[in-house]
């Protein structure tokens, strides 16, 4: 795929505070890309950088094989002049213009006449089904019309590349999923490429095309939302994903390609795994199976909690120190301290090298993609 | 070269480079350019005159030959210094007037304190009936010309054995008041507090607002009595913001000019203040300028060690604070009402009975007869007619005052547009300047006249403005050195209020335009401008008021051609034409009153909820 952005070694410090180390990233044409991560963790400096809003101290960025920012030649591209749009947080629309006033103030302020000012706001006004709203000020209108006009107003300057900072997290949680539609519908008609910071993980699963996963500055993991959820490149992915969280057990692999759990008195089948190593075992709440009857290769828990919700019942298990989440569909007729019989999807767990918390087994489901390396060189397995 | 002192040097060109970048991208910014403009013309403004009072008190200046025959125009000397500290006159011209200004100051303003602290908490936090007409009411002493009250005081305690035609006290009671009454460092405390409280109430009631009154109800729950919730809760919380009242209002009365002036001189009671002016009338230039430094360091000391002693969070000061009060009242049972009658009468007492008297004077034709056969308009309508008032015209045929008023309103309006203007660019700096050095720099810097007292801040401008230097003409005399010296004193205010105006402006507003490609100056005209308006003009009219009715900034600056009212009235005070002295003060009133009326306005209107809206 051909690449829309370039990110080569980006590095921003506040201080003593390492916001962005070293980063690599390459963005491809009509990526919808979501930057993931805990608070702190860089996403927005990220998207900020891009956006020229922040001055990096280190790296490169070109958009659009034009080169924007460049620590080592002292190019720093102003944000007016970078190809993007961007809808903040805020929505940051301006309280004392009307709607039409904001939608049109980018093209104002590339002289564009004032008659196809006019036409364009129109335009756009119609296509957020927003029509005869233009007179209004922003504070005249609800919290959904708002974030629309913030979309109007992106839209407006047609800009190649969209730049989004947790645009919907001031929405109450009905219009947020209503949001995400419009905004994948947005993309499909544009086209254009979409970088999208969020803290919120279903919002990234549900939107992406691709997701980047990031900590402490780094990119812990690159990948569609698919692959995030199914074989996190490491703990920190494994565990900031999915919500109950994953099982992550402490083990000990042993000759007969089983492992034997810290804490409790058990082994199971460990595949793939390399022998007599420390490892974490990782398998979420669905590829916990839980069986009434005693069978093979299945270990015995007592049910410690059970919380229905809906269509599906996250059930606690616990068997000596050892406490995991197990999520059934539909409603189970269990009831506390009641023993169950565990086993896990062998297709489906992951294991983790204990001291350096990355994948390693199942081998080879690592993702290769070379548009990405973790900034440690991680490429170790 | 080894490894790690290949990788040190690699780091070190890294490290140059990076900083040469953002150097480079910063000074050609216009926002970069701005702020070193704005520097340079402050320095100049504040810290240049500072300087050079510093440095005309260690050299022999013009006129200096009368105080030495050794005098060398221009040659170093510790002369004046020594003169002032240990010369044959230094009782009379240092010490006793800084022992005057300390007393008076330090009474004053630990009366304007408890007065305006046990008022604020009366109408701010009780159920007491009537705080919505009180409060305006209790805000008018310090609106007023600070020597409207000392003309009143005149006017009720003067006595013919010092002076003038006889007061209220003596034509009622038939017998003169005594003498500490009428002059001196007594009258100059009492009014000096009557002048000062409501400042001290407004930083009281600001704090007070924004006290939750939660945790007044959590002891009250758990069975504290009302004086222990007072005593253990309220003021302990309160007692930072009353210390900085304290500090604040103790600047501000130290540096007092008028009041101590009409009340204290036809007694020869002498401030810092006072003596200062006399110095400078009298040609003692360099013993003027450092009586200005003593006064300088003594607001300095106060402020800053203050602010140290209250680990630095003195706040700096707050205006009109516009928080509305959340909470439950305290309830006053049995007491609501005779507090209630106490505090009308008060602020009755100090807001209304002056004004009244000074309005009652200006219609006697000859002052200090009262009976109806007395009663004339001349002074306010009346041609010129030589028998009365050595000629001068009533108030709207006097070309002296209809002059003086416009020059006042010119003045007062350009200064305060002006001050409001830098003061929003010098705010936007200081609060998006993220702590950078230019934005450091630009903050102490325009806080620092904060410090000076009104009459030793003229005294700066008298010594640096009066000859050219450079390029820079003699603006001695001119209305120019007038809006400057007006600016530059309020702007402290002006900048706290610009700053303010700024941080309720997201930063992700002026964000969004330069996403599309709006330059900073358009950025700032379209955005932070339009957005920081209705905080602005509310800030505008408080310094359109305080210009108005300053008189110890601009006494030693005026020339005929720029007399303004204030100056125009102290002389008439001066004079002894009390009357047209009194029609004038009121004028002044009236107009500041207006003023103030619309900043009330202002910040309870429509632009107030527009500026809610766009926080």
């Amino acid at each position: 795929m051909e690449a829309t952005i370039e990110i080569r070694d980006l590095t921003k410090r506040f201080g003593k505070v390492v916001a962005l180390d070293q980063l690599s990233l390459t963005i491809g044409q009509g990526e919808f890309l979501v930057l993931l991560g805990p608070s702190g963790c860089g996403k927005t400096t990220l998207l900020r950088s891009l956006a020229g809003l922040e001055t990096p101290d280190e790296g490169e960025i070109s958009i659009r094989e034009n080169v924007v920012f460049s620590a080592p030649r002292g190019i720093s591209v102003a944000p007016g002049d970078r190809q993007v749009g961007m809808v903040f947080q805020s929505y940051a629309l301006w309280p004392h213009m009307k709607v039409k006033d904001n939608i049109g103030f980018g093209l104002r302020v590339k002289k564009i006449p004032s008659q196809e000012v006019e036409a364009r706001v129109t335009t756009v006004l119609d296509d957020m089904a927003m029509e005869g709203l233009g007179e209004r000020y922003p504070s005249q209108l609800s919290g959904g019309q708002q974030q629309r006009v913030a979309l109007a107003r992106l839209l407006a300057t047609r800009p190649p590349v969209f730049l989004m900072d947790e645009p919907l997290s001031n929405l109450d949680a009905r219009l947020r999923i209503d949001m995400r539609s419009e905004l994948k519908r947005l993309h499909h008609d544009t086209g254009a490429t979409t970088v999208y910071v969020t803290h919120d993980q279903s919002e990234a699963m549900t939107m992406a095309s691709v997701v980047v996963v990031m900590n402490e500055g780094r990119i812990q993991q690159m990948a569609p939302p698919d692959e995030i959820y199914r074989q996190p490149a490491n703990i920190f992915v494994a565990g900031f994903i999915g919500m109950p969280r994953i099982n992550l057990m402490a083990a000990q692999t042993l000759d007969d390609g089983r492992a034997r759990f810290e804490g409790g008195d058990f082994t199971l089948p460990a595949p793939g795994a390399p022998p007599n190593a420390k490892v974490f075992v990782g398998a979420r709440p669905e590829d916990v199976l839980l069986s009434l009857e005693p069978m093979d290769d299945a270990v015995e828990f007592q049910v410690y909690a059970v919380l229905p919700a809906g269509p599906e019942t996250i059930v606690q298990i616990r068997r000596g120190d050892v406490t995991l989440f197990a999520r059934e569909t539909g409603q189970l007729g269990l009831v506390m301290d009641q023993s169950v019989w565990v086993r896990f999807d062998p297709s489906a767990i992951n294991i983790y090298d204990e001291a350096s918390g990355e994948l390693v087994a199942p081998e080879g489901k690592r993702p290769q993609d070379a548009n990405f390396q973790l900034a440690d060189g991680g490429g170790a397995v | 070269m080894s490894h790690s002192a290949m990788e040190l040097d690699h780091r070190r060109s890294a490290l140059i480079e990076r900083w040469r970048n953002r150097t480079r991208a910063r000074a050609t910014s216009p926002q970069f350019l701005v702020s070193i403009a704005l520097l340079a013309v402050l320095v100049y403004l504040v810290l240049v005159p500072l300087a050079q009072l510093i440095w005309r008190t260690f050299s022999w200046g013009e006129g200096d030959r009368r105080l030495s025959r050794s005098a060398v125009e221009g040659e170093i000397t510790g002369f004046h210094w020594t003169e002032a500290f240990t010369g044959p006159s230094a009782n009379a011209m240092l010490f006793e007037p800084l022992a005057n200004s300390l007393i008076t100051g330090l009474f004053a303003a630990v009366f304007a304190l408890l007065l305006g602290g046990v008022l604020a908490w009366v109408v701010t936090r009780t159920d007491m009936p009537g705080t919505n007409w009180m409060r305006p009411l209790l805000i008018i002493p310090y609106v007023v010309p600070s020597f409207a009250i000392a003309l009143a005081w005149e006017t009720l305690f003067k006595s013919p054995r010092i002076g003038g035609s006889p007061g209220l006290y003596e034509s009622v009671l038939g017998f003169g008041p005594p003498e500490w009454l009428a002059y001196g460092p007594v009258p100059i405390i009492i009014t000096m507090t009557i002048h000062y409280f409501p400042f001290a109430f407004l930083l009281i009631c600001g704090a007070l607002a924004s006290l939750d009154s939660q945790l007044e109800e959590c002891a009250e729950i758990q069975g504290a009595s009302r004086w222990t919730i007072l005593r253990k809760i309220t003021f302990p919380i309160i007692a930072p913001a009353f210390a900085a009242a304290a500090i604040l209002t103790f600047g501000k009365t130290i540096g007092t000019f008028a009041l101590p002036f009409l009340l204290g001189q036809p007694v020869q009671y002498a401030t810092l203040a006072t003596r200062l002016f006399s110095s400078l009338n009298q040609g003692l230039t360099a013993l003027g300028y450092i009586l200005a430094l003593v006064l300088i360091a003594i607001t300095a000391l106060a402020v800053y060690g203050g602010s140290r002693a209250l680990g630095g969070n003195l706040n700096r000061f707050e205006t009109i604070g516009g928080k509305g009060f959340k909470g439950q009242p305290t309830r006053l049972r049995n007491w609501r009402w005779p507090i209630f009658a106490t505090t009308a009468v008060v602020a009755l007492v100090v807001a209304v009975f002056p004004l009244l008297l000074l309005a009652y004077q200006t219609v006697m034709l000859v002052d200090g007869y009262y009976g109806f056969d007395n009663l004339t308009l001349h002074y306010w309508f009346g041609e010129s007619n030589p028998d009365l008032a050595e000629g001068e015209p009533g108030l709207v045929h006097n070309e002296v005052i209809l002059g003086a008023t416009w020059i006042t309103l010119k003045l007062a309006f350009i200064s305060a547009s002006l001050c409001s203007l830098v003061g929003l660019v010098i705010g936007y700096i200081v609060v998006r300047g993220r702590g950078g050095w230019i934005a450091k720099l630009l903050d102490q810097i325009s806080f620092a006249p904060f410090l000076f007292p009104a009459i030793a801040f003229a005294a700066m401008y008298l010594s640096l403005f009066a000859e050219q230097r450079g390029p820079i003409p003699a603006l001695y005399g001119t209305f120019t050195l007038l809006v400057l010296i007006s600016v530059v004193n309020r702007l402290p205010y002006g900048v706290r209020t610009g700053a303010a105006a700024v941080t309720q402006i997201g930063r992700e507003l002026e964000e969004a335009a330069e996403i599309q490609g709006a330059s900073w100056m358009r950025r700032f005209r379209e955005i932070i401008l339009p957005l920081a308006t209705s905080g602005l003009v509310a800030g505008m009219l408080v310094s359109f008021v305080g210009v108005m009715r300053e008189l110890s900034l601009i006494i030693l600056l005026i020339t005929p051609s720029t007399r303004v009212l204030m100056t125009v009235g102290f002389r008439y005070a001066e004079e002894d034409q009390v009357q047209l002295g009194n029609a004038l003060i009121l004028l002044v009133t009236v107009l500041t009153l207006a003023g103030q009326y619309l900043v009330w306005r202002l910040g309870k209107g429509r632009l107030a909820r527009l500026r809610e809206r766009s926080i």
